[in-house]
């Protein structure tokens, strides 16, 4: 075992969601694990939690947008809160979910919040997959270790979107997203007295055949109708029920589709089902005896929804057997400690000032028995960026398996040949990114030990992903955090 | 109050006399005390070294009978001396007896006092043991049998027991340490260990933990970890961190909670001195520290924590010419003066050159606990072992069923026995409840109330002690209102390496889990006693040199001889003046070799070819030790030697492939070496030294080993510099 870092590290969440937005800051250390043998974040202590504030919006030419002023004062009073100074943040990731991704100003949201809180913080928004992993993580990574022998199917429901993830053994297999939320219409609180409703929510009352405009009141039959629609599209997922999911309001709401795919193994059993986000935390309070407030005390529909989940035979079939964790937290908290992986501490740097790495596009993911002119095909589109380019490089063996020598060096072959083929230029960053343990051989292979001036970095022992970018940060502490955007 | 040490009178050494007495037809002459001492021991490996122990049975009973026929004045008369003639602190400490006491046996002779002690209670026999030196309690140990050693010490449980928060020792307990060790000091891994054994009723002696890092800020966040676990689980028991002595002052002068103070003892002064960093007014001033100031004054009677076992003295060839149940006896009158909480003897830790079988180990550990309880000790035992000797698991576990009956106050729990920090194997939980359970034993009765209240044991109608629902189930501890927290046990679980389950049958843990333990144990071992193979090493050509050490057997027995090339072989090496030579070497795992070597070694030496160094042809030296680099690099005249060599295999299958790499820069030219004595302190240094460790498929695999060695060297020639003067200019240099 490698030694352990002996300075924690300070990690920031941002989630700015359809009903609420907050903060988590995280301290940790950074070891190897003795389970996986990757570096992982272990001793994680939360040192601020900020309390749910609800999203500010502002109306412009009636359309509703995030209002970048509250934004900025909220984000300034949590790291005044929390006590953190930017420059200590190691790593963390923000994220505008659900309703709040649909408004015109994120890209500035996204860039304020960047400025505001340093480049060690990845900044996304409407990325519904990869919220959809770092909500399972946040609240199923270690739940799912522990049952190793059982799919877990999380359903993280929020405001605006309900993100499906299914896991095994702490992984993400599966990944999809449906306009399923408490808030696509907002209440007086207290009743069902309409005050706004979405798009979505708009189509759905139209599929279902509901007249209702902004000031009227819905009737219990009315406000029925629409929970069962959405139960019944929730079972319907949970149950790949493909007439359902089939219909035109389904897939008007669907954003991303789970794949239905045949059973992970007929080794294991069927999934089970946990539940996050907001809606999620009122119905482990139902679970645990709590009394929750009246409906639509919250101003929408989250208290309706969690209790129909908690009286679906299908939804609530693990309720009391199979328990995450942060639940209402999920993603703020899978944000703070899920949204970089921790390079290996073997990795080929011939420069670290070239570091950090911002929102490199990843050109492909390359193995040794892919043809010449697939290689060729994506260093030549990879040369095209200037700015550089991530190429992910799969092995014949798993991470955890040993890498022979052979391939390594012939690994190193075809990157040097793609290089020359490819033209690309020496000054260009090109990243290769690998599972295994070979950064700094297969690195000075290719750079032929130091005597090429090819600017290379070769970050290995992070898991490769289905992702369109990455970005990889600072080297501190000997450590190298690497996120992933854009999930596909 | 202390005595102060110069208020203790030690008669004038005087110079030493022969013994002379005959057998039947066979003369014996022994030079002095210390040669009759040493030859009246049963044969330990440790003694043959240092040819002091008897060359057959009859030169041991006369040896034996020397010893039986000598008054216990003559041994008040005749104190031991150092190599200089000297009374040491350690002897004088020793001295330090009740007279009155001593006034009436001293005219005994030692074979009737061990006649007295047979006849007499346990309080006569405690008595007489407060007028007794380590010298005459080591030498009476000599003359006493397996039943001996058991009967006696039984005799002295009722007396034996200790008061910190809990009392340890008292009579019908057996206690326990729970020792949750962790490779990195991984704080969650050290609460998984600690929540294991808490769940099998163990740590009613001390939550104690042997540091990774020892210095002030690990060693404090340590304590106060588990001061945490302590308060939360609220196990009634006390804490030690078990780090140098000056480490825990400076952790308890910043508030951290010492509320135990540990330290190693050694038997002769030099070995306390220059190898443990301690010296007798050390060891007062902590001792006073802790009466005025440690947190558990006022309710313990007792803050003190002593490990000893025969052997390290011998190690440190720091004896003073005397054998290892002497030195050994010698520590107990050094922790006698402190009246400790707890004493462990850990005889068996070292290895085969002081223990070589289960026979020896059994026998050392016996009389250490005899000896202990007899000098009025409240001694625990760990009878332990390495995979590089000949002891056992079986042995060991026949040495803890002895003590049980011989009523050791406490054992170790190490998780399924094997320690993941110091890769050695000591008792574990489930040994300690099955010996409770066999012998009619309980831990410490606050501890019991606990655990009961808990569901780790329960009480019958008839009062009779059994494991409770909840026993073996570390998992209560991450429970809240009854409800498991599975993510917080499962990331616990994985930051313990080796962790194989927690399914037990009864006391023991299930066939399953033993026979992964055990396996491990197998490939361990026999990494160790492979021998190297050339044809397993790859397709590069390596010139092969010796040793002095011609078999396994030499090289596991004296470390020494795996140092230096055989002289020979040296004879006819000539200066080669290279700027690298690799040494190859199985150290004490040929299968690291093996496993590491063929894909290793081209990586390093492709790397050291694109710089165009003068490279030697790559030795293969079998039975080598880290030291074989100087021995080389002297005759060869390279300015670096790297030698890739077997780490001591732990309990862990894949790990016991794991192979080092030592770079040993010589400093060769005058300035180099003026920079590096007067940064290390040590004006004749000869070489630095830098080591990268942990070189297998499952920690750094050997390809990018390769790389990584490569890259160092580049270094330590670019620099001129190895070790943490390297490291100084690199941090400089970035």
């Amino acid at each position: 075992m490698q030694a352990e870092t002996t300075q924690r590290v300070t990690l920031l969440g941002l989630d700015f969601g359809s009903t609420t937005s907050s903060a988590l800051v995280a301290s940790a250390k950074v070891a190897r694990s003795s389970a996986t043998g990757h570096m992982q974040l272990d001793d994680v202590q939360i040192i601020y939690k900020s309390e749910p504030v609800f999203t500010p919006f502002a109306t412009h030419n009636n359309r509703q947008n995030i209002d970048t002023e509250k934004v900025a004062k909220l984000i300034a009073n949590w790291l005044n809160e929390s006590g953190v100074s930017i420059k200590d943040i190691f790593s963390g990731g923000s994220m505008i979910t659900g309703l709040a991704a649909q408004a015109d100003n994120t890209t500035a949201l996204s860039k304020l919040i960047i400025d505001m809180v340093g480049e060690s913080v990845i900044a996304t928004a409407d990325d519904p997959c990869l919220e959809s992993w770092l909500a399972f993580m946040g609240s199923c990574g270690a739940l799912s270790r522990y049952h190793a022998d059982v799919p877990i199917l999380n359903l993280d429901i929020g405001g605006g979107t309900t993100n499906i993830a299914l896991g095994l053994q702490g992984d993400v297999l599966q990944t999809g997203c449906y306009f399923v939320g408490a808030r696509h219409f907002k209440f007086a609180p207290g009743s069902y007295q309409l005050l706004a409703m979405s798009n979505d929510g708009l189509a759905l009352l139209e599929s279902l055949n509901i007249h209702k405009k902004i000031g009227e009141i819905f009737t219990t039959n009315e406000t029925k109708k629409i929970i069962a629609f959405y139960i019944k599209l929730l079972e319907s997922i949970v149950q790949h029920n493909a007439t359902f999911l089939s219909m035109p309001i389904s897939q008007l709401l669907c954003q991303v589709a789970i794949p239905v795919s045949e059973p992970i193994s007929e080794n294991f059993s069927q999934p089970r089902i946990t539940f996050s986000g907001g809606v999620g935390e009122l119905i482990y309070k139902i679970v645990a005896g709590e009394t929750l407030p009246s409906t639509t005390y919250y101003g929408d529909f989250g208290i309706d929804l969690a209790l129909a989940i908690s009286q679906s035979t299908i939804l609530a079939a693990d309720l009391h057997s199979t328990m995450p964790e942060n639940k209402g937290r999920a993603t703020v908290v899978g944000l703070t400690l899920h949204s970089n992986e921790i390079a290996g501490n073997t990795v080929f740097l011939p420069q670290e000032n070239c570091l950090p790495l911002r929102d490199l596009p990843i050109i492909a993911k390359l193995n040794l028995a892919m043809p010449d002119a697939q290689w060729r095909n994506a260093f030549t589109l990879a040369a095209k960026h200037q700015h550089g380019a991530c190429i992910q490089v799969e092995l014949e063996n798993k991470a955890s398996q040993p890498v022979s020598l052979n391939e390594v060096q012939a690994l190193a072959q075809k990157i040097k040949y793609s290089i020359i083929v490819s033209e690309y230029a020496p000054s260009q960053p090109l990243l290769i990114l690998t599972e295994a343990n070979i950064g700094k051989a297969l690195g000075n292979y290719i750079c032929d030990w130091g005597q090429s001036m090819q600017n290379i970095i070769v970050i290995d022992e992070v898991p490769l992903r289905s992702a369109h970018f990455v970005h990889v940060g600072r080297l501190q502490q000997h450590m190298i955090p690497v996120s992933f955007f854009g999930l596909s | 109050m202390l005595k102060p040490i110069a208020n203790i009178q030690v008669p004038k050494p005087s110079p030493a006399a022969p013994h002379c007495i005959t057998l039947l037809d066979r003369n014996f002459v022994f030079a002095n005390l210390k040669q009759v001492l040493g030859a009246a021991d049963i044969s330990k490996a440790g003694d043959r070294k240092a040819s002091l122990a008897a060359k057959d049975e009859i030169e041991r009973e006369a040896a034996r009978a020397v010893l039986s026929g000598l008054s216990l004045q003559h041994f008040f008369d005749h104190p031991l001396t150092n190599i200089r003639g000297q009374v040491d602190n350690v002897m004088r400490v020793n001295y330090d007896i009740n007279h009155a006491v001593f006034a009436g046996i001293a005219n005994m002779t030692l074979g009737n006092l061990k006649d007295e002690l047979l006849k007499s209670n346990g309080i006569r026999i405690r008595e007489i043991g407060t007028a007794l030196t380590g010298v005459m309690v080591a030498a009476l140990t000599k003359l006493l049998d397996v039943h001996e050693l058991v009967y006696l010490a039984k005799k002295l449980k009722n007396g034996a027991s200790a008061k910190a928060r809990t009392v340890i020792g008292l009579q019908g307990t057996l206690s326990s340490r729970l020792q949750p060790n962790h490779p990195t000091d991984n704080l969650s891994g050290i609460t998984m260990l600690l929540y294991t054994g808490l769940s099998m009723g163990s740590g009613d002696a001390i939550l104690g933990l042997n540091p990774a890092i020892d210095n002030v800020a690990n060693i404090s966040a340590t304590l106060h970890h588990l001061d945490r676990i302590r308060t939360e689980t609220g196990a009634p028991t006390q804490i030690c961190v078990l780090s140098h002595i000056k480490t825990q002052l400076e952790c308890l002068k910043n508030g951290a909670p010492v509320e135990i103070m540990f330290q190693s003892l050694a038997g002769t002064e030099s070995t306390l001195t220059d190898e443990f960093d301690v010296t007798v007014d050390l060891l007062d001033q902590a001792y006073e520290t802790m009466r005025t100031n440690g947190p558990l004054k006022d309710i313990a009677e007792n803050f003190m924590y002593f490990e000893t076992g025969q052997g390290s003295e011998l190690t440190y060839n720091k004896h003073d010419g005397m054998d290892m149940t002497t030195t050994e006896a010698l520590c107990y009158g050094l922790a006698r003066r402190y009246s400790p909480f707890m004493v462990n003897n850990v005889t068996g830790f070292i290895g085969p050159e002081t223990h070589l079988d289960n026979f020896e180990m059994m026998m050392s550990n016996l009389q250490d606990h005899f000896m202990g309880k007899l000098m009025g000790l409240p001694m625990g035992m760990a009878p332990c072992y390495t995979l590089h000797s000949s002891v056992t698991l079986e042995g060991q576990q026949m040495a803890t069923e002895l003590l049980t009956a011989a009523g050791a106050n406490f054992f170790m729990d190490v998780y399924l026995g094997a320690d993941r920090m110091l890769a050695y194997f000591d008792t574990s939980g489930h040994d300690d409840q099955t010996l409770r359970e066999t012998y009619n034993l309980r831990p410490a009765p606050e501890f019991l109330a606990w655990a009961i209240s808990k569901g780790i044991f329960a009480e019958d109608a008839d009062g009779n002690v059994l494991r409770g629902e909840n026993w073996g189930k570390p998992e209560i501890f991450c429970a809240s209102n009854g409800i498991v927290n599975t993510s917080e046990f499962q990331r616990l679980q994985e930051s313990v390496p080796a962790i194989y389950g927690f399914d037990n049958a009864g006391a023991r843990p299930s066939n399953k889990v033993s026979r992964l333990v055990k396996a491990n144990q197998a490939i361990g071992r026999e990494a160790i006693y492979a021998d190297l193979r050339p044809s397993d090493m790859g397709n590069i050509q390596l010139r092969e040199l010796h040793t002095k050490a011609h078999t396994k057997a030499e090289h596991l027995n004296d470390a020494e001889l795996g140092t230096n090339l055989e002289a020979n072989i040296l004879a006819h090496l000539k200066p080669e003046n290279n700027d690298v030579q690799i040494v190859i070497s199985d150290g004490l795992s040929a299968e690291a070799i093996h496993h590491n070597i063929p894909e290793l070694l081209p990586v390093l030496l492709d790397g050291l070819n694109s710089r165009k160094l003068n490279i030697g042809q790559p030795i293969l030296a079998p039975f080598g030790r880290v030291k074989l680099a100087e021995s080389i690099g002297d005759t060869l005249q390279a300015q670096l030697i790297v030698t890739l060599i077997g780490e001591r295999p732990g309990g862990d299958a894949l790990a016991s492939r794991s192979m080092s790499a030592y770079f040993a820069y010589r400093l060769s030219d005058a300035a180099t070496q003026n920079l590096a004595a007067t940064f290390s302190g040590n004006s004749q240094i000869k070489y630095e030294y830098s080591v990268l460790s942990n070189i297998y498929s499952g920690g750094l695999p050997p390809i990018e080993a390769g790389s990584v060695i490569a890259e160092k060297i580049f270094d330590i020639l670019q620099h001129k510099a190895a070790g943490n003067r390297l490291e100084n200019l690199l941090q400089q240099s970035s």
